[in-house]
């Protein structure tokens, strides 16, 4: 289990249309040594064959964005109207894809309350940004997590801790005496493959137990999942979203 | 091997450059796997990557067998759509072959996030037209030549594609060979010796799968 990098709160990053279009270039003029003439059929085994990447020249990026408020805001990129809406029943966006180091513009709105978003993505990192409440105003908070547990036969499991009233947060599976995840910061995330199964987990605050207990339902193994520790009207509460990217 | 090991099964078989010369894979693998009893369609496309086969991408060369004919193409060779190629075929099982497309040998950082990408794309969409698939490995090069293949590389994409093609089976096939065993052509590209015991491999390896069994009619 690991414990990965952030950058809290003030820069920040956003998608949604624009960011669809940032799809990775990866495999573009890349096949410059192709021989003239290959004769088909015709080749030996010492025939050369065109030469090509046995690889991207930079490793994928993505980008999501996440509603950490208890009402329903909208998410716009910059230069253009498109408008995704994140709620209660869909309150994340999937991974969008994005070139690395691109300029990532855009805006949460909520009412009459905005947070500009401006980031970047590094090469094989898959950041989140999330709307958070901050009093009558909107904020939001970009984690950055590098994964290298990519595996068909687990579930990935995420915590991420975006409550400044939740200090050493842990997941405890509901029923057992056992913790998915112990002392995590605020403002972290973590992750640990667990095997799929079906389990309720309940969110500590300290060695507080804290609002409502969590289903996370039917785990699939090699999906990817993040369960969300965000600040309630008094207190903080969790969710969980599966970290699909867009296909 | 006993003839008729892999009697009545439809293949699907998909690969990049090793599948797409005549002297390399291509014939000795269909003929090994249709010798046994299977029902062969296969194609190559050189310098294809998993993510290659959700579409349709232009590549430098490729071939195409089926019923025993053999068009190898130049640089009007394309991969097609997975979904495409289950659709038309009808296959009861998909052989991949692929690895050394996305090991990124001449780089030092292996990119993880854009591999796990293309191979679980791949493999959820074949998984979702409910066709059983195997995955065959990468096999050992020679260290060097122009795609900078190296041991330990090749070994770091096998261990990586073992732990992310689920649903399909995966066949290592660093385990036919010693490094450097098998003489190449250019590093990464096998003489027809290398490419007889890789085929030879891939086809007893196939016909020991249980689940391959269970599609025997």
């Amino acid at each position: 289990m690991t414990q990965a990098a952030i950058s809290p709160g003030a820069s920040q990053r956003v998608a949604t249309g624009r960011v669809k279009k940032m799809t990775q270039a990866f495999r573009s003029a890349h096949f410059a040594f192709c021989l003239a003439g290959l004769m088909l059929g015709t080749l030996s085994n010492a025939a050369d064959i065109p030469l090509y990447p046995t690889g991207p020249s930079a490793d994928s990026s993505f980008v999501r964005f996440i509603n950490g408020t208890d009402a329903a805001l909208e998410l716009t990129a910059a230069g253009s109207k498109a408008k995704v809406q994140l709620d209660a029943k869909t309150p994340t966006t999937v991974f969008y894809p994005v070139r690395a180091k691109s300029d990532i513009k855009g805006q949460f709105t909520q009412a009459q309350s905005k947070s500009d978003i401006s980031t970047s993505v590094k090469a094989g990192e898959f950041v989140s940004v999330i709307a958070l409440a901050d009093g009558t105003k909107l904020k939001h908070l970009t984690i950055g997590e590098e994964p290298d547990d990519f595996n068909a036969l687990k579930v990935s499991l995420a915590f991420y801790n975006a409550s400044a009233k939740c200090a050493n947060a842990g997941l405890q599976v509901v029923g057992r005496d056992v913790m998915l995840f112990e002392k995590l910061d605020v403002n972290a995330l973590t992750r640990r493959m667990i095997n799929p199964v079906k389990i309720s987990v309940q969110l500590l605050c300290g060695a507080q137990v804290t609002g409502a207990p969590l289903e996370l339902g039917e785990l699939v193994a090699g999906e990817r999942y993040s369960v969300f520790a965000v600040p309630a009207a008094s207190t903080t509460r969790i969710f969980i979203v599966s970290d699909a990217v867009a296909r | 091997m006993a003839a008729g090991t892999l009697a009545g099964i439809a293949m699907l078989v998909l690969g990049e450059s090793h599948l797409s010369l005549p002297g390399y894979l291509m014939n000795p693998l269909y003929e090994d796997l249709t010798t046994q009893g299977a029902t062969v369609h296969a194609i190559g496309a050189c310098g294809a990557t998993a993510g290659d086969w959700l579409k349709t991408v232009e590549v430098p060369c490729g071939a195409d067998r089926f019923k025993g004919d053999t068009v190898f193409k130049g640089r009007a060779a394309t991969t097609s759509p997975i979904k495409e190629l289950i659709a038309k075929d009808k296959p009861n099982l998909v052989v991949i072959i692929l690895g050394d497309t996305m090991a990124s040998y001449d780089n030092e950082s292996f990119p993880r996030a854009w591999a796990w990408q293309g191979i679980t794309g791949l493999t959820k969409e074949i998984a979702a037209m409910q066709t059983p698939c195997v995955w065959v490995g990468p096999a050992w090069g020679t260290p060097g030549g122009k795609y900078f293949k190296n041991d330990k590389r090749v070994e770091f994409m096998a261990g990586f594609l073992e732990k992310n093609v689920a649903p399909c089976v995966f066949i290592d096939s660093l385990k036919f060979s010693k490094p450097g065993q098998w003489a190449t052509v250019d590093g990464q590209h096998f003489n027809q010796a290398g490419y007889q015991a890789w085929s030879a491999n891939i086809t007893k390896a196939l016909a020991a799968l249980p689940m391959v069994q269970g599609l025997k009619k």
